[in-house]
C-alpha cells in the first residue's frame, strides 16, 4: 500500500511541470503588449506600456520566463498575483479555506440526494419516480449555474431575507477579522466558530452557507444520480442479489444489505473526483454570492491573464487531482478486495 | 436512528440559524446606524498615494490622508485650506509675482493617527517622494510636468534624470511652511493639489522600508514595485478615518473614525467598503439594507431601484469632469497583417493605413453617428450632447460651439469629397473593436455602425468585442481603425483634456499617430496663460479647431447620479472627487 | 467536473457488444423515454435545417446568424406582435435567436465532440493498443490535461486567443478529449484480451488491421453513448464561458449568449420580480430541452448496447 501511495505521489511533480508547461506554451501566444495589460487598467497609463514590459521582463522568450518561474518555484517562491494584491502561495492558503468549506458542506445533500435519488430511480425503473428524478438532474445540470444562482439570490434573500450572500453579515465579520477576539485555526469560519466558542458566528456562517450549497447542490447532483441509478441497476441484476431475492428475503433487506454496498463502489470513486471538481466548479458560485473562495480567484487571473496567478493555480490543481484519484483508489481498493493496487 | 430521521438534523440546525439572525431587516429601523457600508466593484490597487492612480484605491486614500488644500464643498474651482493654513495667491503673498513659487504655511497641532505630530518636513517629504516614485503609469508625471516640465523622471533607457539637487531646490521645508518652487508657471497648479498632495508620515514610511530622503538612495526608489512602498497596505495619515484592516480575503476595506482629528470628529464610526463584482448581488444588499450605496450602479440597471421606498435616487448631477465615450480615429493605422482593415486597400474590401488622414472622412463619420439615440438608449436620456472634448461644466467648455450632429446629407457629402470621390464609389470595409464587456462603449461601435451602413451598401462595418488586453496592445500597435474610450479628469482644468485629445505627446494622439505643431502650440500657450479671460479665448479656439480637424468625435457629456439608502445623510456633490467623502455622512 | 466520473464508470460497466437493429429498434419502441428523446432531437434538428424559414433573415444582413435588431432599447421588451418571444436589451428578438440557436447549438456541441473524439480516439488507441512505455507516457499526458479544472482551462485558452465561437470550440475540445483517451484506451485494454483477437493475431493479421477490424468496433459503443451526453453538456459550458464574457459577440444567436444577456433583469425590476422572464425562459427552455434530448437518447443507447439486459425485456 504505502509503495502504491509513494509511486503515486511522485506522480504529482510530473504532473505539476506538465501542466505549468501546458499554461506557459498558451501564453506564448500572446504578444508581450497583451501581457503588459495586466498592469495597465486605465489608456492613459498607454504610453508607460513599454517601461512596465521590461520591467517585469515580459519581452524575454517565454522559455526563459518559465524557466526562471520554475527556478523560483523550486526555491518556494511562487509570485506576485497581481489580481489577488498579494503573493501567490498567500492566494491559495487564503482562498482555498474558503472553497473547501463551501465544497465540504455540499458535498453532503450532493451525496445524500443523489445516491437516494439514484436508488429509488434503479429500484423503481421505469415508474414516475425514476422519470422525475431523471428529469429533475437534467434539469439542475443544463440550466446555466447564474441562473439558479440568481433566482435563489432574489427569492430567498431579496425577497424572504433568509439567507444572505457573503461569509457572514457584518457584525460577525467584524468580530472575526479582529485578531484579539478571535483566532483562525482552520479558516474554515464554521470550524473556527465553534473552537473560539463563538455559536453565534456558527449559526451566521452556516446562514450565509445556504445558498451557494443548494445552488451547488442542483447543478451537481445530476451526474451522481445517474451514475447511482445505472451502478444500482447493474448491481441489482447481479447473481447474487437474485439469489437473495430467491432466498425469500424482503426488497427492502435485499436492497440495503446487498445491492447498495456493491453499488456504491463507482459511486464512491466518483464521489472523490466529484469532491475536487467541485473544488474548481464554483467559480460562477463564488462570483453570483460575493463568496471569496479560489475559483472565483482562478477564474478572474485567467481572464486577466495573470500569468503566475495561473500557473501557481494550475500546481494547485494538479495536487489536488493526484490526492484525490490517490483517495479514490484507496477507497475502491479498500472497498473491494477483489482490487488489487497495482 | 432511521433513514429518514437523520434528515431532521440539518434542518433543525438551518432553522436555528435563521432564527437567530445578527440584524434582520425590520422595517424602516436604521442597519448598523454607526456603519456604513458601501458596495462597488473594482479591485483597491494600493493604498499607497505615491502609488494609486485608480478611483477604487483613491476612494480609500482621500478619506485616509489630507492634502495641502481642498475643494470647498462642491466646487472644483474653490479651495479652503486644510494641511496648509491658507490658499496661495497673489493677494496674500503666498503666491510670488512671477506666479513660480507657492508657500504653504503648515497647520500646527495635527496628528498623524499614531499621534506624532505633522510638520512640514513630512508634507515635504511627501510630496518629493511623490514624484521620485513616478511608477510606470502613475500619477506623478501630473506634478512632474508643472514642477520640472518634464513628463517622466527617467529617459527612454530608464535610467533617473531627475536630480536631488532639483527634487530639494522644488520642494523645500522652510520652518513651518513648505515652498513648492515651479519652472514655469502653471495657471491650474492650485487645482491639482487637492488630490495629488496628500501627507504622508516621514517617519512612518522609512519604518516600513520608505526612501529616507536622501540622494544616496533616490534611484532606488524610483520607479519601485508596488508591495514595496512603504503605504501598499499600512496607512498612517491625519484624516478623519485610519485604515483599520484592508481584508483583501474577503476583498473589503474597513476604516474606523479617527478620534484626535483636527477638526470635530467624523461621525461615523466606521466605513466598509466591500468589493462585490455582480450587479444584481449588489442590487439586492442595497435594498436588504445590507449596504448603504452602490457605488457600481450604471444606468442601464437603474430602473430596478425605482419605486423603493427605502432607496434614494439622486439624479441630474452635473458631472463636468469626464468625456466618454468619444470615438477615436487612428490617422496612420498598421494594416499588415491585421484582419481589422480588410483587403488594406481603397477596393470596397478593406481600408488602406492612410484612410483617417483624410479630414472629409473623419467629418464624415462624424456627421453619421446617431446622437440622439445614443443618448436615448445609452444613457436613458440624461446626457448631453458634448461639444468637443472639454464636459459641460469644465472652464473653457463653449456652449455655442458648432459641434457634429447626425446629419445624412452632410455626412454623404463629406463621403463623397472623401480621397478624392474613391470612398463613396469604391466603398470600404472595416472593424471596430471596443472593449468586451463595456456596453455603452459596445452600444455606440454598433450605433456607427448601423448609420454608416444605411448610407451607402458599399459601406461594410463589423463590430468585435475583445479582451482588455488585446485592445490594448492594439491601441499601443496603432492597429486599431477606430477605437471607443473615454476620459476622466485627473484635474478639473480643461488643460487635461485639451492635453490628451490634441497634443500630440497626449495619451490618444500618441496611439492614434496624430500630429499637429501648429495644436501643440496652441495647448501649450493656453495652459500658461494666467489671465482667466484670455485663457477661456484660447480654449474656445482649440475647440473650433478640434471641430474643423476632427481627430476624435466626443459624443456625450453624461449626467450623474447616485443610488443610497433613505437613512444616509450628509452627502453632497462634487464631480472630481474619487468617491464618496464620508467625513459628513451619517445615518438616521 | 462534466461527465468525466460517469465515462469511469461507463468504461466499467459497459462491456463489449455488437448489437443488432431489430433489438435496438424494438427497445426503443418500449421505452417511452428514449423515443422522447429521438422525439425531442430530430424537432431540433428540423428546427436547425428550417431557420431560414422559420424565421428570415433581414434581407441586408451578411451574417444570419446575428440577430435582428429594431432600435437599441436598454431595456428587455415583453412578447409582443412580430416579437413572439420578446426582445432582450439592445432589442434583440430571442425568437431568432431561439431558431438560428439551434444551428449554433448543433454545431458547438458537433464541433466539440468530434475534436474530442477524433483526438481522444487516436491517442486513446495508441496508448491503449501499444501499452508499455507509450501508455505510460500517453496517459501522464492526458494526466496533464486532466489536472487543470475544466472551466479554467477553458478560460484561459478563450483569453488568450480571444473572445469568439471559434475560440470556445477549440477551448472546449482541448478540455474534452482526455475523457475520450481514457475511455477508448480501457476498453481496448479490455478487448485486446479477447478470444478473436487472438484468433486474428494468430492468422497473421498485422496490427493496423486488428485495430480497425476487430478492436475499434467493439470499443466504440462506449464512445457513443457517452458523446450523446455530451453534446448536451457542451452547450452548457459553452453558456457559463458566455457568462464570463468569453463567448461568442453580443447579438450572435446562441442559446448561451442570449441566456447570459438577462443577468441583469433576472432579478426583475422595481415592484415585479419576474418582470422579464422572458429573457430566462425561453432560452432556458432550449437548453434544457436539448440537454435533456441528448440525456435521453444517451441512455437510450446505453440501455440498448447493455447485453446484460438482453433477454430481460
Amino acid at each position: 500500500m504505502t509503495v502504491f501511495i509513494a509511486r503515486r505521489l511522485l506522480l504529482l511533480p510530473l504532473v505539476g511541470i506538465g501542466v505549468t508547461l501546458l499554461i506557459f506554451s498558451l501564453l506564448q501566444l500572446l504578444s508581450p503588449e497583451q501581457r503588459a495589460a495586466l498592469y495597465v487598467t486605465d489608456p492613459r497609463q498607454l504610453l508607460a506600456l513599454d517601461s512596465i514590459i521590461r520591467t517585469h521582463g515580459l519581452d524575454k522568450p517565454v522559455t526563459v520566463q518559465y524557466v526562471q518561474w520554475l527556478w523560483r518555484v523550486v526555491r518556494g517562491d511562487l509570485g506576485w498575483s497581481e489580481t489577488a494584491k498579494m503573493t501567490v502561495a498567500r492566494a491559495i492558503t487564503t482562498f482555498f479555506p474558503a472553497t473547501l468549506e463551501l465544497t465540504l458542506y455540499a458535498f453532503v445533500p450532493i451525496i445524500a440526494l443523489g445516491i437516494w435519488l439514484g436508488t429509488k430511480s434503479a429500484v423503481h425503473k421505469d415508474k414516475i419516480i425514476d422519470h422525475f428524478s431523471r428529469l429533475f438532474a437534467i434539469g439542475g445540470q443544463s440550466f446555466p449555474t447564474f441562473v439558479w444562482g440568481l433566482l435563489l439570490l432574489m427569492v430567498f434573500y431579496g425577497a424572504l431575507r433568509l439567507f444572505p450572500p457573503g461569509r457572514l453579515s457584518l457584525e460577525a465579520n467584524l468580530y472575526v477579522l479582529d485578531p484579539e477576539m478571535f483566532r483562525p485555526y482552520t479558516r474554515l469560519l464554521t470550524v473556527d466558530a465553534l473552537l473560539n466558542g463563538q455559536v453565534w458566528i456558527f449559526l451566521d456562517a452556516l446562514r450565509h452557507l445556504a445558498l451557494p450549497v443548494i445552488t451547488l447542490s442542483l447543478v451537481s447532483c445530476a451526474t451522481l444520480v445517474r451514475v447511482t441509478r445505472s451502478s444500482m441497476l447493474e448491481t441489482l441484476r447481479q447473481d447474487y442479489v437474485r439469489t437473495a431475492r430467491a432466498k425469500g428475503l424482503e426488497e427492502p433487506k435485499v436492497i440495503n444489505k446487498h445491492a447498495r454496498k456493491n453499488a456504491m463502489i463507482p459511486v464512491i470513486t466518483l464521489s472523490a473526483l466529484l469532491f475536487v471538481g467541485l473544488l474548481n466548479g464554483v467559480v460562477i458560485t463564488e462570483t453570483i454570492y460575493n463568496y471569496p473562495g479560489i475559483g472565483r480567484w482562478g477564474a478572474g487571473a485567467a481572464l486577466q491573464l495573470d500569468a503566475a496567478a495561473v500557473a501557481g493555480f494550475a500546481l494547485f490543481s494538479a495536487l489536488l487531482l493526484v490526492l484525490g484519484n490517490l483517495t479514490a483508489d484507496v477507497l475502491y481498493a479498500w472497498i473491494d478486495p477483489r482490487i488489487r493496487l497495482r | 436512528m432511521s433513514k429518514t430521521r437523520w434528515f431532521i438534523l440539518p434542518v433543525l440546525v438551518l432553522a436555528l440559524a435563521f432564527a437567530f439572525q445578527p440584524g434582520m431587516a425590520t422595517g424602516q429601523a436604521v442597519k448598523n446606524p454607526d456603519t456604513y457600508v458601501s458596495v462597488s466593484f473594482g479591485d483597491t490597487d494600493s493604498l499607497d498615494p505615491g502609488w494609486a492612480y485608480d478611483t477604487a484605491s483613491l476612494t480609500v486614500i482621500f478619506n485616509v490622508y489630507e492634502p495641502l488644500i481642498f475643494y470647498e464643498g462642491g466646487r472644483m474651482d474653490r479651495f479652503v485650506p486644510f494641511l496648509s493654513t491658507a490658499v496661495p495667491t497673489l493677494q496674500n503673498g503666498l503666491l510670488s509675482k512671477d506666479g513660480k513659487v507657492y508657500t504653504f504655511p503648515i497647520r500646527q497641532g495635527v496628528k498623524f493617527h499614531d499621534g506624532t505630530p505633522l510638520t512640514a518636513e513630512d508634507a515635504a517629504y511627501s510630496l518629493q517622494r511623490f514624484l521620485l516614485s513616478d511608477r510606470d503609469g502613475g500619477p506623478s508625471s501630473l506634478l512632474l510636468e508643472p514642477i520640472f516640465g518634464l513628463t517622466s523622471s527617467r529617459d527612454d533607457k530608464g535610467n533617473l534624470i531627475l536630480k536631488f539637487a532639483d527634487l530639494q531646490r522644488a520642494i523645500q521645508a522652510k520652518g513651518n511652511n513648505v515652498v513648492i518652487t515651479l519652472k514655469e508657471p502653471f495657471g491650474p497648479f492650485l487645482s491639482l493639489m487637492p488630490l495629488w498632495s496628500f501627507v504622508v508620515s516621514k517617519k512612518t514610511a522609512i519604518a516600513n522600508g520608505d526612501w529616507n530622503g536622501t540622494a544616496a538612495t533616490m534611484a532606488k526608489y524610483n520607479n519601485p514595485k508596488k508591495e514595496s512602498m512603504g503605504f501598499f497596505e499600512k496607512a498612517n495619515g491625519t484624516g478623519p478615518f485610519k485604515l483599520e484592516r484592508w481584508d483583501r480575503a474577503g476583498r473589503q476595506i474597513i476604516l474606523a473614525r479617527n478620534g484626535s482629528y483636527w477638526r470635530a470628529p467624523a461621525r461615523l464610526q466606521r466605513v466598509v467598503l466591500r468589493q462585490v463584482d455582480e450587479p444584481a448581488t449588489r442590487i439586492l444588499m442595497v435594498k436588504a439594507g445590507d449596504a448603504d450605496s452602490d457605488g457600481g450602479v450604471s444606468r442601464r440597471e437603474l430602473p430596478q431601484y425605482e419605486g423603493d421606498p427605502n432607496v434614494k435616487i439622486l439624479d441630474d448631477l452635473p458631472t463636468g469632469v469626464s468625456t466618454n465615450p468619444a470615438f477615436f480615429f487612428t490617422v496612420d493605422i498598421d494594416c499588415r497583417g491585421n484582419p481589422d482593415c480588410g483587403s488594406g486597400r481603397l477596393d470596397g474590401n478593406g481600408i488602406p493605413s492612410n484612410f483617417f488622414s483624410d479630414v472629409k472622412v473623419r467629418q464624415a463619420f462624424g456627421y453619421s453617428f446617431d446622437f440622439n439615440t445614443f443618448l436615448q438608449d445609452g444613457y436613458r436620456g440624461k446626457a448631453t450632447l458634448a461639444k468637443g472634448m472639454i464636459p459641460l461644466g469644465m472652464f473653457g467648455f463653449n456652449p455655442k460651439q458648432e459641434y457634429f450632429t447626425f446629419d445624412r446629407a452632410k455626412a454623404t457629402a463629406a463621403f463623397r469629397e472623401a480621397h478624392g470621390g474613391q470612398v463613396w464609389e469604391r466603398g470600404f470595409k472595416m472593424t471596430i473593436l471596443y472593449n468586451a464587456g463595456n456596453v455603452t462603449r459596445e452600444l455606440g461601435s454598433r450605433i456607427l455602425k448601423d448609420s454608416i451602413e444605411a448610407l451607402n451598401p458599399k459601406f461594410k462595418i463589423d463590430i468585435r468585442g475583445v479582451t482588455w488586453s488585446s485592445f490594448l496592445a492594439a491601441m499601443d500597435a496603432g492597429k486599431l481603425p477606430i477605437f471607443w474610450i473615454g476620459w476622466i479628469a485627473d484635474f478639473p482644468d480643461p488643460h487635461n483634456f485639451a492635453f490628451h485629445f490634441f497634443h500630440s505627446d497626449g495619451t490618444f494622439p500618441h496611439s492614434q499617430k496624430f500630429k499637429n505643431g501648429e495644436i501643440d502650440a496652441l495647448v501649450t500657450l493656453a495652459v500658461k496663460e494666467t489671465d482667466v479671460r484670455k485663457r477661456q479665448a484660447l480654449y474656445f479656439q482649440i475647440n473650433q479647431k478640434y471641430f474643423e480637424l476632427a481627430p476624435s468625435i466626443a459624443t456625450v457629456n453624461a449626467i450623474g447620479f447616485r443610488v443610497q439608502r433613505t437613512w444616509v445623510r450628509g452627502w453632497y456633490y462634487n464631480p472630481i472627487y474619487p468617491g464618496t467623502y464620508y467625513y459628513t455622512i451619517w445615518k438616521g | 467536473m462534466s461527465v468525466l466520473a460517469a465515462r469511469k464508470v461507463a468504461a466499467q460497466t459497459l462491456p463489449v457488444t455488437l448489437s443488432t437493429w431489430q433489438t435496438a429498434v424494438l427497445r426503443f419502441r418500449r421505452n417511452p423515454l428514449s423515443l422522447m428523446g429521438l422525439i425531442i432531437i430530430v424537432g431540433f434538428i428540423l428546427v436547425a435545417l428550417l431557420a431560414p424559414v422559420l424565421a428570415p433573415p433581414l434581407a441586408n444582413t451578411r451574417d444570419p446568424y446575428m440577430m435582428p435588431h429594431a432600435g437599441y432599447s436598454p431595456d428587455p421588451q415583453a412578447p409582443r406582435p412580430g416579437h413572439p418571444f420578446g426582445t432582450t436589451e439592445q432589442a434583440f428578438d430571442i425568437y431568432y435567436g431561439i431558431v438560428w440557436g439551434a444551428r449554433t447549438a448543433f454545431r458547438i456541441g458537433l464541433m466539440v465532440v468530434a475534436m474530442s473524439v477524433a483526438i481522444g480516439i487516436v491517442v486513446g488507441g495508441i496508448a491503449g493498443f501499444y501499452r508499455g512505455k507509450v501508455d505510460e507516457v500517453l496517459m501522464r499526458i492526458v494526466d496533464i490535461f486532466l489536472a487543470f479544472p475544466g472551466l479554467i482551462l477553458a478560460v484561459v485558452v478563450v483569453a488568450i486567443l480571444g473572445p469568439s465561437l471559434q475560440n470556445v470550440l477549440i477551448a472546449l475540445a482541448l478540455v474534452g478529449w482526455p475523457g475520450y483517451a481514457r475511455l477508448l484506451r480501457g476498453e481496448i485494454l479490455s478487448v485486446r484480451e479477447r478470444d478473436f483477437v487472438e484468433a486474428a493475431r494468430a492468422m497473421g493479421a498485422n496490427d493496423l488491421k486488428i485495430i480497425l477490424r476487430h478492436v475499434l468496433p467493439n470499443s466504440i459503443y462506449p464512445i457513443l453513448v457517452v458523446s450523446s451526453l455530451d453534446m448536451g453538456s457542451v452547450v452548457v459550458a459553452a453558456a457559463a464561458l458566455s457568462f464570463l464574457g468569453l463567448g461568442a459577440p453580443v447579438g450572435y444567436a446562441d442559446w448561451g449568449q442570449i441566456i447570459s444577456l438577462s443577468r441583469n433583469w433576472i432579478i426583475g425590476s422595481g415592484g415585479n420580480a419576474f418582470a422579464f422572464w422572458y429573457t430566462v425562459v425561453f432560452p432556458g427552455a432550449a437548453l434544457v430541452f436539448f440537454t435533456l434530448g441528448w440525456n435521453l437518447l444517451g441512455d437510450a443507447f446505453r440501455d440498448i448496447l447493455d447485453p446484460r439486459l438482453r433477454g430481460s425485456t
